[in-house]
């Protein structure tokens, strides 16, 4: 009698923990994605795309980017309804839209806007660069009355370049701030252990609360300027394993699995039952050269190198389709992007190789980070060189250990990962094409630098970042990367694809090239 | 009793300060710039210097173990470069997590291993001890990564039993923290059917970490077991016309578990170091996590803090399983 009580409470028991689980609600998003990345929520200080995503909803800036793959090509108001530019064409004028409020229900003001800038500006956490190297003194932004605000650059900047930099999440987003002087403490002035883990927005959400490493949970917003978001909830769920990102969306347990691997995407197509959105990157990986090592030095080796690489196994073969070829600095996509693509052509390396005088070829020494996809490119190319009798040593380290070498100028050849910083060629021409000496007194020390590239184009690349006139800038910019293109230390390989699988009641979800201003305020859900 | 316990407190905080002496300068010759590495690429040399200086890495390796020592005495373990964070409040909010789960798991292992090996001692060479020889050899060598993402494909995605991954169901806020153990929480905040949710979450990723321990368990067990049951006195027992089940726990199974207790302490060790793919796969806000980033990333204040913390549960744990052998084994006494 004993025993079978005792079958019965364990039979009992394990019905009660194998009992079936809810589904999402249909006003609520989950969404998992890795949370590693994240540090916290300061404004000032997010730099890392998945807090950047995060502050993408719960704050505004001035002017805003709207929409998937186009969302850079037009510039769109935010919290400034209108803006204009002074006749010396040094001031930026912006018409602060009446009647927005903060998620505390306080007024966004002109005053609110000069706080904010002038906020990231002192307290320079590492993203401050972006603005810093256009607006150098919190003076420099000025209120004239409630609702306008002037903002002086130390160059001519033009209206793309403006809002790609007062567009940047993070150090342009606005704060309230009354809200942030209510936690000020004498050490903390501004608040930022506060705002670390709290919200001071004006956004479509509120940050509700933040468990590190487990969720974000974030809350419409109701009396959001442009309306009330479609979607109650948002919840960002801590899934750092793909494979169970894959099996938590196919349960539907989560809508949409943000960081899945490219045969999970391919397998997800095949079956056919989920939403599968991709948007070529404003990221590359690319093969830099040490112009200072002396093979390399050569820029008829430089261009075999470029002849020779097979893009086309790599693209298709090693990612399987998750990324598009793209070979010059300006990403496919971005204003001033240059059209033109390598293909694999030994006769032509071999032919540049003997012009150059490397007929017999030389060794040269790769270094590579650890996590994928990396190795199996540094192995493919170093088939590839092969062809050409460049004997490549493969050395593959912690991306720490390698960025120790690389800012130090000593590598010969590297093979790493770069990302477009803000929506405008100037990102990107500065540190692609930028080095008027390789010591250490040159003004910008990337990626030219680093490979002891010193650039005909430095002057071109300082011009057409205050260039006002947008076709002419336009010119500039694709002359710029012809030239990188035929003579520079790069062979820019592809564009990895940003692949996000979601369930197919979810509508209105569009993925812009950077990611991470992915907006949820348009997204909705259909069961 | 008190001056062994003296001793041994003594003698662990000399291990240690060896421990984090050992780590401190071994993770600073590393050549490499986790400074660097956690701006990205893009960022200006000035900022990664300006950084570095706030982290004191501009200093020579010694004045920064002296300062590190310094920091030590006033209880601050530093700020960690990842997460900007006191080291300190990193710890304590990922590991109630781990212990939980490793909690769960090592009572799983227990029970099985012991159940296993104690079948298997008694049926030596039957099927049922080949079959738990089999699966204790496959405890031991199933990659987790393996065995958790099949476990998840089993019971989670085909047969929807038990949950996927997490501590509570992706909708559900935890009950607030008062140990961090959600189970607890949830108890102490009146809230049952969180507890009841939380437990369910628990029983995927602990029986997952159970394997090795089960395995390692079952086959201590058996072999100490085999070795008591020769004993004479168990053979009086049997004489005396005790049942066999009688023998068996009361007389043998208590003198074979010296050997089984120790193993018992290294699993659960073992566990509370926090397994990083376990709580990978099971989306677990553990240790494990905290610490293989915090190496990755060569993010020193987080490696040494999370060392010195591990070092310290495996020194308790082993303080703990020494003095329980006095309660199984009166005849052992501590000088």
């Amino acid at each position: 009698m004993r025993s079978r009580s005792l079958w019965f409470a364990v039979l009992g028991m394990v019905g009660f923990l194998f009992a079936g689980f809810a589904q999402t609600p249909k006003d609520v998003l989950i969404i998992g994605m890795s949370h590693e990345p994240i540090i916290d929520f300061e404004p000032a200080r997010v730099y890392e795309f998945e807090g950047g995503f995060v502050l993408e909803q719960v704050y505004d800036q001035l002017v805003n980017f709207v929409g998937g793959k186009e969302a850079f090509e037009k510039i769109v108001p935010g919290l400034a309804e209108s803006w204009e530019l002074s006749e010396d064409g040094l001031t930026w004028i912006f018409h602060i839209r009446k009647g927005v409020k903060f998620h505390s229900g306080n007024p966004v003001t002109a005053d609110a806007v000069v706080f904010s800038l002038r906020r990231s500006l002192t307290l320079a956490y590492p993203p401050v660069w972006i603005i810093q190297q256009f607006i150098p003194s919190p003076e420099m932004v000025q209120k004239i009355d409630d609702y306008t605000v002037a903002i002086t650059m130390n160059q001519q900047v033009g209206e793309m370049l403006m809002a790609a930099v007062l567009g940047y999440q993070g150090i342009c987003s606005i704060v309230d701030p009354a809200v942030v002087q209510a936690h000020a403490t004498p050490d903390d002035p501004y608040a930022t252990k506060w705002l670390a883990e709290h919200d001071a927005g004006s956004g479509p959400f509120m940050l509700k609360e933040w468990i590190r490493r487990d969720r974000i949970v974030l809350e419409a917003f109701p009396d959001y300027w442009r309306g009330k978001p479609a979607l109650r909830q948002v919840i960002i769920k801590d899934i750092p394993d793909p494979a169970s990102q894959k099996l938590a969306l196919e349960r539907g347990d989560i809508d949409v699995a943000w960081n899945l691997l490219p045969e999970m995407i391919a397998d997800l197509k095949a079956k056919g039952q989920m939403k599968i959105i991709e948007t070529p990157s404003w990221s590359f990986h690319y093969l830099a050269m040490n112009v200072g090592y002396e093979p390399l030095s050569n820029v008829k080796v430089r261009q075999a190198i470029r002849w020779a690489i097979d893009y086309d196994a790599i693209t298709k073969g090693i990612l399987g389709g998750a990324a598009v070829k793209c070979h010059t600095f300006v990403p496919i996509g971005m204003f001033g992007h240059l059209d033109l693509y390598y293909y694999q052509d030994l006769e032509k390396a071999r032919e540049l190789m003997r012009e150059a005088g490397y007929e017999n070829g030389f060794s040269v020494e790769l270094l590579t980070r650890t996590d994928p996809p990396f190795p199996d490119i540094a192995a493919q190319i170093k088939e590839d060189l092969k062809k050409i009798n460049i004997d490549v040593k493969v050395t593959i380290m912690t991306y720490s250990e390698l960025l120790k070498i690389y800012r130090a100028q000593q590598h010969q050849m590297v093979l790493v990962r770069w990302g477009v910083d803000y929506a405008d060629p100037s990102a990107q021409a500065i540190p692609f094409a930028h080095c008027e000496t390789t010591g250490p007194e040159a003004k910008v020390k990337q990626l030219a630098w680093r490979n002891k590239y010193v650039s005909g184009v430095t002057a071109w690349v300082e011009q057409a970042t205050g260039e006002l006139d947008v076709r002419k800038r336009e010119i500039m910019y694709k002359a710029i990367q012809a030239i990188v293109l035929e003579e520079g230390p790069y062979a820019i390989l592809y564009s990895p694809l940003t692949q996000i699988a979601a369930r197919k009641v979810v509508q209105g979800l569009e993925i812009p090239p950077m990611w991470y201003y992915t907006e949820l305020f348009s997204v909705s859900k259909t069961g | 009793m008190i001056a062994y316990l003296v001793r041994r407190l003594a003698w662990m905080v000399f291990v240690l300060m060896g421990v984090m002496t050992l780590v401190f300068f071994v993770s600073r010759v590393i050549p490499a710039d986790p400074i660097a590495a956690m701006l990205g690429g893009q960022a200006p040399p000035e900022l990664v210097e300006k950084l570095k200086a706030k982290w004191d890495l501009d200093k020579p390796v010694i004045q920064q173990y002296i300062i590190y020592l310094y920091r030590l005495s006033q209880g601050d373990l530093g700020i960690s470069i990842a997460s900007g964070r006191p080291v300190m409040a990193d710890l304590l909010h990922y590991f109630p997590a781990t212990f939980e789960l490793a909690t769960a798991g090592t009572i799983l292992s227990i029970f099985f291993g012991i159940l296993l090996g104690v079948i298997s001692a008694v049926k030596r060479g039957s099927f049922i001890d080949h079959v738990a020889r089999v699966s204790a050899l496959l405890g031991v060598s199933m990659p987790v990564f393996w065995s958790g993402l099949l476990m998840l494909l089993l019971f989670y995605y085909t047969l929807g039993w038990l949950p996927g991954g997490g501590q509570l169901p992706y909708y559900m806020s935890p009950p607030p923290r008062i140990t961090g153990l959600v189970t607890i929480d949830s108890l102490i905040s009146g809230q049952f059917s969180v507890f009841v949710v939380a437990l369910k979450h628990l029983v995927l990723p602990s029986l997952v970490l159970s394997f090795f321990g089960t395995a390692a368990i079952s086959r201590i067990t058996r072999s100490s077991m085999l070795d008591v049951l020769r004993e004479e006195y168990v053979t009086t027992a049997r004489s005396k016309g005790l049942s066999e089940g009688k023998v068996v726990m009361r007389h043998a199974l208590k003198n074979a578990l010296l050997p089984v207790i120790t193993v018992i302490g290294i699993t659960y060790g073992r566990l509370l170091e926090g397994s990083v793919i376990t709580e990978t796969v099971f989306s677990w806000p553990g240790l494990g996590r905290y610490a293989t980033n915090a190496f990755l990333a060569l993010d020193f204040p987080a490696v040494v803090g999370s060392s010195m913390f591990i070092a310290l549960l495996y020194a308790v744990i082993n303080l703990i399983v020494d003095i329980s052998y006095a309660y199984l084994n009166p005849k052992i006494r501590y000088h």
